[in-house]
């Protein structure tokens, strides 16, 4: 239960032995890469950070494959292996030679259809003209544009002074549609007034003739007979692609892997001649990393301690055994402590496991929640699978302590009888207060364990102000187990320990440390009297006045974070009370519903109930106990990879 | 207080806009494109763009074109902002249209005196026309520093440009008439900061306001000490009469032996603090700038304050943006780009 080691791997080599260096750390499935240098503009070691080669042919091949209708889907070969872009652009143009006549065919007849949708857009924008375009073109003496300009530059044309005039015909929220007209001798300084107005010149194609609404009605009848044409050529181009699929197929997953493999050399670094990569393999995954460079005699894989590099921080991978696993995934969600930090997956398996058990504890529908943890399991989520299937079997634990299966609390009563053992099944009904006690006698023992932790980890990293003096440290724990048992004794148990005097010094002791934290440990640690450890200047008030609030808020937290575990109760009474509504309504149902009321009654608990617990419990490991002790200031590993993917975005 | 409460919607709005800013992320991906119609691409998928970009066809956008959409987004986001709870009847709101009225009638002044004749009217930015107080297209006709200041006659500028003494070829000197326009500007700015709103917000505000002139000052001031080599004197001559660090630390600043000793002294005021290392003054100052600016940004609870340094961020982001996309053009190493970005 702890965090797996790493070890920072440093690999030099040529450059000729990037590519298959990359291929094999992909491969190895166990490298977490960092960018191997800072890049500064004038660093003489920079990342790389050239243009993906593989990213045309690639390209090339999508297309290819879109042209031919074939599906990309990963497909395995060993074919290309070592291919450069260049075979793979030839190949492609090989391909591409045998349907090019029919692809060109086609694409011709597209590139019209486009042109001729191209036109059928323009001249709807310009409805209002009723001329027919051929006269208006064929003026010697006056020139005549078309297109569109920015509606906020309209403005501006009345305060020229040079010979034209500007049809508008249609305005949108930027552009304004029209054409202007001008004097063929002024048409290139008027052409450029309009450039200066960005305004995009459109040139209708010569067939466009008529006035407008002709001119579209011709223009849909070509359009309508070209896409029949296209049609025709997608059959025969179908036939074709019958011929090529295989081959298109593993070269574009060949060429995705070489793709991302060469986009990685953007966190490579370049030192003359040599290429530098720098990142972290588990350390027992170490020496298998390592021996699969060997052959590779001009590539140098050296193996540093985690910690080496202080620029870069190691990633955390939690190393987590086959009860506690599925926990990890609640841990990952608040973050992940630092690398050399604590991993606190097995506090959370097991109080994870005993709080949902206490709150939803019900033989028959722990029974459910197993079975359907391991569903779950094989088909979604192995993960929350795990974590659903130890909370049945925890639910089970407890539904037999309480006697309730599926909300009939009497159904194991003869079992009991028959063992002897009268305290149990425990009547949650006729035990509240004991419940609830038990629910804060359980909250406050969490605390304590969270300080505990929090002590340790504390000493571990020598931090005195964490482990000793503070809230959560040495300090607190003797100040909140001090108060809690001066209270049980007092008021529970009705006994007088010691005197008030003895509890008033184990009280107000720990509270100087807490109030007096940073000092202290300051002092413990630099041999120095100073108030705070980043602003020298801090004034005593300006201290007192901080330490105060921040002690009010420490004293109201322990309380507010105690007084939080009665939910854990809460819960224990509010599943038996609507287990006892489903059993009211089984009453009053006629027999032939019983069974459906009973079944929808016990999966509306299980949906609810179960959803609210769950919550609930992750408050609790989060809040109160997480706040006390965890740190979540981790990197995640991530291995190198290559993904197959039939969308580019290149 | 009620004033501040019914904003808050506003401050809550801005600091959504803000995170739609570009990244440092962002900045590094865009700068290793290889053409302008790329970067146009990439601005135009941004959530921050997007809107402004649906007729625009990046394949063929005018570079220019593209800049000036850049500038129009930031302008009617401005616009936008004040308009969503009418904080445009404040007067100090007006401060984004104030600013670019006072750019066209430097641009107009500029233009004069190299004599390009009307050619400011290509480049006025059509977007700022209806919002502007001033009849702008008639002044781009100007073809004299008088004619100008006439077409201004009633004005605030043509008050301040008509102590502006002319020369004898009939033009006006441009950084006196920048140096007063300015100062006449900032003096209204710090004194509706002052007269509209009260207690924090009319500190944040100013002290902000005089922050940002400051960063001015000491930009211009190494510009003319390392470029023109001008005596402190001149310098101060030159410099706006508004101090964030105070008249002394600033004069100390502009009296330094060279640039580099200036630059040495500015690292140990406000400005100089957490500085990236790099050798250009506008990146070192102005990325103190955004840290500041991102911190009334998230930090103030009043709209008038968010607003003011969101714009401030929002040039920032386009001056980048703008940048990028000139070092596309040009060809420019993606490491180099990166190193002349305003970035943190």
């Amino acid at each position: 239960m702890a965090i797996e080691k790493m070890a920072l791997v440093n690999i030099i080599g040529r450059f000729e032995d990037l590519d298959e260096t990359l291929i094999r750390c992909c491969d190895s499935g166990c490298f977490h890469i960092e960018p191997a240098f800072k890049n500064e503009a004038n660093s003489t070691i920079k990342l790389l950070n050239e243009k993906n080669p593989f990213g045309v042919p690639l390209k090339e091949f999508a297309s290819l494959a879109t042209e031919m209708g074939i599906q990309l889907t990963e497909t395995k070969g060993t074919r290309f292996k070592g291919w450069t872009a260049e075979q793979f652009n030839e190949l492609s143009d090989n391909i591409d030679g045998e349907i090019e006549e029919k692809s060109k065919e086609k694409q011709r007849l597209a590139a019209e259809v486009s042109e001729l949708e191209g036109a059928v857009l323009q001249v709807d924008h310009l409805r209002g003209m009723n001329s027919d375009f051929s006269k208006i073109f064929a003026c010697k003496h006056t020139a005549c544009r078309i297109g569109r300009m920015p509606a906020d530059n309209l403005a501006k044309l009345q305060y020229y002074d040079q010979t034209f005039f500007f049809v508008p015909f249609e305005t949108t929220r930027d552009f304004c549609w029209g054409m202007y007209f001008c004097a063929e001798g002024d048409k290139e300084l008027v052409d450029s007034i309009f450039r200066s107005m960005f305004f995009e010149r459109i040139r209708l194609p010569e067939y466009v003739t008529g006035n407008t609404d002709e001119a579209l009605k011709k223009l849909d009848g070509q359009i309508t007979e070209k896409k029949a044409q296209i049609e025709v050529l997608d059959k025969e181009i179908s036939q074709l692609a019958e011929k090529h699929d295989q081959t298109v197929l593993e070269a574009y997953t060949a060429l995705k892997k070489r793709y991302d493999i060469f986009e990685l050399r953007r966190k490579v670094g370049a030192v003359k001649e040599k290429f530098y990569i720098k990142g972290f393999v588990p350390k027992k995954q170490a020496d298998k990393f390592t021996e699969g460079f060997k052959d590779m005699d001009e590539v140098e894989v050296v193996l540093l301690p985690a910690d080496a590099d202080a620029n870069i921080t190691p990633p955390t991978v939690l190393k987590n055994g086959w009860f506690t696993r599925p926990f990890g995934m609640l841990v990952e969600m608040y973050g992940l402590p630092k690398y050399n930090g604590f991993n606190p997956t097995a506090f959370v398996a097991i109080t994870y496991t005993l709080l949902f058990g206490i709150m939803f504890g019900d033989l028959g529908q722990g029974f459910l929640l197993f079975l359907g943890g391991l569903l779950v399991g094989k088909k979604l989520s192995k993960q929350a699978g795990g974590i659903v299937t130890r909370c049945g079997l925890s639910s089970m634990v407890f539904g037999t302590l309480y006697g309730s299966v599926f909300g009939f609390e009497e159904l194991l009563d003869p079992v009991y009888e028959s063992l002897g053992i009268d305290f149990l099944p425990l009547k949650i009904f006729h035990s509240t207060s004991f419940i609830l006690l038990s629910a804060v006698a359980i909250g406050i023992t969490l605390i304590v364990v969270a300080m505990l932790m929090n002590i340790f980890i504390g000493f571990k990293e020598k931090n005195y102000e964490k482990a000793v003096f503070g809230a959560n440290g040495i300090a607190g724990l003797v100040f909140y187990g001090s108060l809690v048992t001066l209270i049980v004794c007092k008021y529970i148990i009705k006994v007088e320990l010691a005197s008030g005097a003895v509890f008033a010094l184990l009280i107000a002791i720990p509270a100087l440390c807490i109030f007096c934290r940073v000092p202290f440990s300051i002092a413990l640690k630099y041999k120095k009297w100073r108030l705070s450890e980043e602003e020298e200047d801090m004034t005593i008030g300006g201290f007192i006045v901080e330490n105060f609030f921040e002690m009010f808020e420490f004293v109201l937290s322990y309380v507010s974070n105690t007084m939080s575990f009665l939910r854990v109760g809460g819960f224990v009474l509010s599943h038996a009370g609507m287990m006892l509504v489903v059993m009211t309504l089984l009453d009053m149902s006629a027999t032939g519903v019983k069974p459906v009321t009973l079944i929808i009654g016990n999966l509306f608990v299980m949906a609810m109930e179960g959803m609210i617990v769950a919550i609930q419990i992750i408050r609790l490991e989060f809040y109160e106990m997480f706040s006390r002790f965890y740190e979540s200031d981790g990197k995640a590993f991530e291995p190198v990879n290559v993904s197959f993917d039939s969308d580019i975005n290149i | 207080m009620m004033d501040n409460f019914s904003s808050n919607a506003t401050t809550a709005k801005i600091r959504a806009k803000y995170a739609q800013l570009f990244t440092e992320e962002d900045y590094r991906e865009m700068a290793a494109l290889r053409t302008v119609s790329e970067a146009a691409e990439f601005i135009a998928r941004s959530a921050r763009f997007r809107e402004a970009f649906t007729e625009v066809d990046p394949n063929t956008i005018h570079r220019g074109y593209l800049e000036e959409l850049l500038y129009r987004e930031n302008f009617e986001t401005y616009i936008r902002l004040c308009k969503f709870q009418g904080l445009d009847k404040e007067p100090f709101f007006g401060f984004l249209i104030r600013r670019s009225e006072i750019e066209c009638i430097l641009s107009i002044i500029n233009r004069i005196n190299s004599s390009l004749d009307r050619t400011y009217l290509s480049d006025l930015p059509g977007y700022l026309i209806k919002y502007l107080s001033i009849p702008v297209m008639e002044l781009s006709n100007s073809q004299t520093y008088d004619e100008l200041v006439a077409g201004l006659k009633g004005t605030r500028y043509g008050k301040v440009l008509k102590k502006i003494p002319v020369r004898e070829d009939g033009n006006a000197d441009y950084t006196e008439c920048e140096l007063r326009l300015r100062t006449d500007y900032y003096e209204e700015l710090l004194e509706q900061a002052d007269k509209e709103f009260t207690g924090g917000v009319s500190d944040e505000l100013k002290t902000m306001i005089l922050r940002e002139i400051d960063c001015r000052n000491i930009i211009n001031a190494y510009r003319m000490k390392a470029y023109f080599g001008y005596a402190p004197e001149e310098i101060k001559r030159r410099s706006l009469k508004f101090y964030g660090i105070g008249k002394t630390n600033m004069e100390r600043l502009y009296e330094a032996a060279d640039a580099e000793t200036m630059m040495d002294m500015v690292n140990h005021t406000i400005y100089g603090k957490n500085s990236p290392d790099t050798d250009n003054i506008e990146v070192e100052i102005n990325s103190v700038k955004i840290r500041r600016l991102r911190h009334y940004l998230t930090g103030s609870t009043h709209a008038p304050v968010a607003l003011y340094a969101f714009i401030q961020l929002c040039d920032i982001d386009v001056s980048n943006l703008v940048h990028i996309i000139e070092g596309i053009r040009y060809g420019v190493e993606a490491a180099a780009i990166e190193a002349q970005l305003i970035t943190l």
